[in-house]
Order: structure tokens, then C-alpha cells, then sequence
């Protein structure tokens, strides 16, 4: 088609300028991809972090317990609980523990906190507990053995071997009762909350302080075969596990916060987006009315030769998509680069916090067909609705007058 | 397209023309009846600002009369919508232009193309149509080459081809030699003639070049937007 070589060749006639267009809409689609993958890198980071340390990718409690967090709210069959995950083949691994506030307290000092009590084996492979064991030795399954935070070891002032006595109230009863532990682990977490407050010891030593029976426990977390599980409130899992006797939640229920921040990153891409395009579209403009008034006189002769203002505004539009595509090509180019070598390499933040999840890893950029695919097309959509303006403008010019045009 | 000799191809009847309101206006053409017969070679002679190229442009119908009509093969172009006037400028009008006729990132035979392409004509018939005209203005070889390429006598003949490429009724010209030497003008024009004579095709160019006058078969003289003297030779 004629016309189409028409455009292809107008776009080359002032190579700088389409140059400089190119680069222009080129680096603000690769600077939005390039932001999205790092978006989506940094809400991978904080998933990771946020499922990966404690919570888990979704939990099971007692109906009632979360109302309050009231330790007299357990899960009274958590065999039977058990047994259904372990035949569920969308379930990685699960972790029951026992929760319960209480003192902690060293020869030196006192501090409120909670204890958790866990199954050493079946933790290690649902939280990193384990990994973020920094000193000392990780739960073996010994009666008195204690982890704890290094921060709150500071305040106690205690380190490894160390005695450490727990006061809580007695399930039921409600009666003090008192336990001996030793410091057999430091941890470090990264998470100010756990780091601080919480300590942990095996399951059935915290069973028998707060006179709970095998099998009974407090929360059963979970880690999936897919994670999106856990972001499907339909599946299977949920509906088995939401009802009358207990409740079942995924990590952006028990963590809202933390949902609320990725709600928001997600904006922060539209906005960026939003931003990059309205300066795209002015340069478009600028760009092809530039072109358009250099050109008024030819315009003038095509129009008076007989070409109808439609097939002038077609011309101009397939100008301006010519000049998406290659923009898009560009654009797609060096974000591919950029996001290959960050996604490999990551970028090196230092150590942020975000709703208290410590992020000191480097974030590495997250790229995805969708950015690929989606965002040319914003860009080639867009770049044909900011053509239609000079388009609109060119078709009316009047051939008589733009033949009086000094050339 | 040839058209029967002495039948008036174009009919202006109280033709006028005037920009501007009130204290302002200014006269470019006023109340100019004149009409053309087919197969007719014109030349619009007068000064500079004396209404040519006002003339030109509303009978081949890129601008609009305060008054009158005009009448082109029998239409009336005068109230005629800008898609209208432009399918009746693409099927009935050849234009040349004092100088940048062509699109210049087209080739010579892109540019003649490109006019029947317009016109819907099929692939086949537009190379064949594309060779024809080389021929006859004389560019057989020069086909390939971008305005940019050809010297502007060259250019004037492609724009001669792509004129006569569309079998239009009446070609109208602009000063179609103002921008040559008079060598090349004097060629151009003779090869305008011929064209005139051979197929009968006819011809309206506006000029002040004593040597392209002497080739005319008629004369209107305009002045301050009037004939002021319409001479047959």
C-alpha cells in the first residue's frame, strides 16, 4: 500500500526529530516496565518476607480465637485438622503451635512477651525460624530449649545458656504457672514484632505448661504448593476449614497492612504510568504538529490533487503508529536489558522497613509477559488517541491556503 | 480525458472574491463571467496580486466565491462539501503548481501512482498508466528517482504526468515555468502544447512570461480582480 510506505517514509524525513520522539516515548514505556518489575519485585520481597517468617501462607485457628487472641479458644481436634491437610495435595506444609502471652524473665530483667510453641521439624519447613537462628542452636525437641529474639535478648540481657523463667496463666484454670527454660538460640528475624516480643519453645513442653492436651493447639499455619492459593478465598482449602468450629484465613487477611501496601504499590505503577504518558502524549503532539506545519504546503497540493481529509488524517495516524511501534520496540529493548540484569543482580537498597517487615535484601526486578504485551499497547493506543488532534487538524486544512504558504 | 472540442468545459458567472470585512476588504476577484471551451490552451496573464492564482483556485475548486458559480463540465462546484470537491478535483482536475508539485519521499512514478490510487484504479492498469506517462513527458528512465533527484523542469513534468495520469477534464496551472530558466520553461510549455493538441486536452495556466504568452491560444488580462481584455489569437 502506497500509503503505508508514505508514512513509513514521512517518519524518516526528519530523522533527528523521530529520533528524539522514539527516545522520548521509548524510555517512558521502559522506565513504566522497568518500575513495574520492580514494583512487583519489592511486593515479592515483602510477600516472602511477610509468608516466609512466621505467618505462613494462611492459618487455621478456633472460630472465636482471633476475636480476642483468648488462649482458651484452641483447636480441640487438631489431629483430625491434620490429617485432612496432609491428604490435601494443594498443601506444602503445615505447623501447628501453641500461643500464649506471659512474663519473660531473666536474672536481670523482666519483659512481657509471647511464647510459641512449636514443632521443631515440621517449622523449619514453614518459616524460616531455623534460617534466622543466628546463634546458639535451633529447637531439637529437649524440654527446656529456648529461642529469642536478639533484640530482646539485649533487654534481658542474656545470651546463649542462659536461664530464662516463664510465668503464664493456665488454660481453663486460669492459675499462674511457671516454667524454666535455657537460651538455646538467637534469632533475627528482621521482623521488629517477632524479634522483640516473641519466644519460642518445643510444642509439648508449651502443651503441658498451659495444660493442653496432644493434638490441641492454638493455630495451624500453612505454606501451599501455589502460592496464589492462599489468595483464593473460593478454593477448596477455605471452604473446608471456614466454618462454625474453626477459621481459616490467607496471608492478606492476617496481614491487612501488608495487603494494603501492595493495594498501593500497584497505584504507585498507574500513577508513575499516568505521569510518563501525559509527558509521552505532549511530545507526540508536539512531535507530529511539528511535522504537520513543515509539511502545509504539500499538504496542500495532496488535498488539491484529490486525496479526501480522511485519507490525510489515515496518514498521519498511521505516522504516529509507526512511530509507536518503533518507540515500543525501543522502549521494550531497554527495559529487557535493564530488567534482565536487575532481576538477576537485583538492586541494592540498604535496609528498608515497610509496616515494620525489615526488606534488606536486594530487590531484584520481577518481569512478566503482561508488561510486555499490556504496556505497548497502552503505549501504541495512546500514541494513536494523541495523533488524532494533528490528524483532525491536518484533514481541515484548507488547500487554498495551504498553497500560499511560503515554502 | 479529451473532451469534445468547442464545448465550454468551465463557466464562471459573476465570479467574485473578496477577503476581509468593511474598510478592510479587499477585492481579489470581482464579478468575473468567462468560460473556457474544451480543448482550449489559456493563459490568465496579469501583475502581480492581479487575482491568477485566486482565479485558478476557485475554478479548480480549493476555495470557495463570496458570489457567483462556477461550473465545471456542467456541475456546479461552487456549493460543493470539501470531500465532494476533493473526489471531483481527484476525477475531473489536473494540477500543476508554480514549484514543489510532488511528495518528495515518492518516487517520479510513486508520485504519478499515487493519483490513480486515489481514484481506485488496480495495480496492473496503474504501472501500465505510470509507464505510459513517462514516456510521453519524456522521463522513461527517470522513474525511480525521488523529486529530490531531478532537476525542476524534470519535476514540472512529472507533475505534467501525474496531471494527465488521472484523464482529468481541464488541467489548470499555476506558474508552472515561474521557477525555470526560460530554456527549460519554453520546453516545458511546448510539451504542455503538444499534449493540448494531441489529445485535445484543455489547458488554464496563469503566467507573466512574455515567451510562455506567445505559446497561448488565448489571453485573459486580469487586473485589480477584473478582465480587463480576453483575446482568441
Amino acid at each position: 500500500m502506497l500509503i503505508i510506505k508514505l508514512a513509513i517514509r514521512n517518519l524518516f524525513r526528519n530523522v533527528r526529530r523521530t529520533i528524539l520522539t522514539v527516545m522520548l516515548i521509548g524510555f517512558s514505556l521502559s522506565a513504566l516496565i522497568f518500575t513495574d518489575s520492580l514494583v512487583k519485585g519489592m511486593q515479592t520481597l515483602m510477600i516472602e518476607n511477610v509468608t516466609q517468617s512466621l505467618t505462613g501462607e494462611a492459618q487455621i485457628h478456633q472460630a472465636a480465637y482471633r476475636e480476642n487472641f483468648d488462649i482458651n479458644f484452641y483447636l480441640k481436634d487438631g489431629n483430625e485438622i491434620e490429617h485432612k491437610l496432609r491428604k490435601d495435595k494443594s498443601i506444602a506444609s503445615f505447623a501447628s503451635r501453641v500461643i500464649s502471652g506471659g512474663m519473660i524473665s531473666s536474672s536481670y530483667n523482666v519483659t512481657a512477651g509471647g511464647l510459641y510453641g512449636v514443632d521443631a521439624a515440621r517449622e523449619s519447613q514453614l518459616s524460616k525460624l531455623k534460617e534466622a537462628t543466628v546463634k546458639g542452636q535451633y529447637l531439637s525437641g529437649e524440654a527446656k530449649e529456648l529461642l529469642m529474639g536478639q533484640s530482646m535478648a539485649n533487654l534481658l540481657e542474656v545470651t546463649l545458656s542462659d536461664r530464662i523463667v516463664i510465668t503464664l496463666s493456665e488454660i481453663g484454670t486460669g492459675e499462674l504457672t511457671q516454667a524454666l527454660f535455657r537460651v538455646t538460640g538467637i534469632f533475627n528475624f528482621g521482623i521488629r514484632e517477632i524479634d522483640d516480643n516473641l519466644v519460642f519453645v518445643n510444642i509439648d513442653k508449651a502443651r503441658e505448661i498451659l495444660g493442653l492436651m496432644p493434638g490441641n493447639s492454638h493455630e495451624i499455619a500453612i505454606r501451599f504448593t501455589n502460592h496464589k492459593d492462599a489468595e483464593s478465598a473460593g478454593s477448596k482449602f477455605f471452604q473446608t476449614f471456614n466454618n462454625d468450629e474453626t477459621e481459616a484465613l490467607g496471608w492478606l487477611d492476617l496481614n491487612p497492612e501488608i495487603a494494603s501496601v501492595i493495594e498501593m504499590s500497584e497505584y504507585s505503577s498507574l500513577i508513575m504510568g499516568s505521569i510518563l504518558f501525559l509527558l509521552a502524549t505532549l511530545g507526540i503532539i508536539n512531535s507530529l504538529f511539528m511535522s504537520i506545519y513543515e509539511r502545509t504546503y504539500e499538504f496542500g497540493v495532496i488535498r488539491a490533487i484529490g486525496t479526501r481529509p480522511w485519507k490525510l488524517t489515515q496518514l498521519i495516524i498511521l505516522e504516529a503508529f509507526f512511530l509507536a511501534l518503533l518507540a515500543c520496540f525501543f522502549g521494550m529493548c531497554l527495559s529487557f536489558a535493564l530488567s534482565q540484569w536487575t532481576s538477576v543482580h537485583g538492586i541494592p537498597l540498604g535496609e528498608i522497613e515497610i509496616s515494620g517487615i525489615a526488606i534488606n535484601n536486594n530487590i531484584k526486578t520481577q518481569t512478566t509477559l503482561t508488561q510486555y504485551i499490556e504496556f505497548p499497547l497502552y503505549v501504541i493506543a495512546l500514541t494513536l488517541i494523541a495523533s488524532l488532534y494533528p490528524a483532525r487538524f491536518a484533514a481541515k486544512i484548507a488547500p487554498a491556503e495551504a498553497l500560499q504558504r511560503s515554502l | 480525458m479529451s473532451t469534445e472540442k468547442g464545448r465550454a468545459i468551465i463557466t464562471t458567472e459573476s465570479l467574485c472574491r473578496y477577503y476581509g470585512k468593511g474598510e478592510t476588504e479587499v477585492r481579489a476577484l470581482d464579478n468575473i463571467s468567462v468560460s473556457v471551451e474544451a480543448g482550449e490552451f489559456t493563459a490568465i496573464i496579469g501583475p502581480s496580486g492581479s487575482g491568477k492564482t485566486t482565479l485558478l483556485h476557485l475554478i479548480g475548486g480549493l476555495d470557495n466565491p463570496t458570489k457567483g458559480s462556477v461550473h465545471l463540465s456542467g456541475v456546479n462546484i461552487a456549493n460543493m462539501s470539501g470531500s465532494q470537491l476533493s473526489d471531483f478535483r481527484r476525477d475531473h482536475i489536473g494540477f500543476i503548481f508554480q514549484a514543489y508539485n510532488l511528495i518528495p519521499v515518492l518516487s517520479a512514478e510513486e508520485n504519478i501512482e499515487y493519483i490513480m490510487l486515489l481514484q481506485g484504479i488496480n495495480a496492473k492498469k496503474r504501472k501500465e498508466k505510470v509507464e505510459e506517462m513517462l514516456v510521453k513527458v519524456g522521463l522513461e528512465n527517470l522513474g525511480g528517482r525521488r523529486p529530490a533527484e531531478l532537476s525542476g523542469g524534470q519535476q514540472q513534468r512529472v507533475a505534467i504526468a501525474r496531471a494527465m495520469a488521472s484523464q482529468p477534464d481541464i488541467i489548470l496551472a499555476d506558474e508552472p515555468t515561474a521557477n525555470l530558466d526560460s530554456k527549460t520553461g519554453v520546453s516545458l510549455l511546448e510539451l504542455m502544447r503538444e499534449l493540448n493538441q494531441e489529445q485535445n486536452m484543455t489547458f488554464v495556466f496563469s503566467t507573466h512570461d512574455m515567451k510562455i504568452m506567445e505559446r497561448a491560444t488565448r489571453l485573459i488580462h486580469i487586473e485589480d480582480g477584473k478582465i480587463v481584455k480576453d483575446e482568441r489569437k
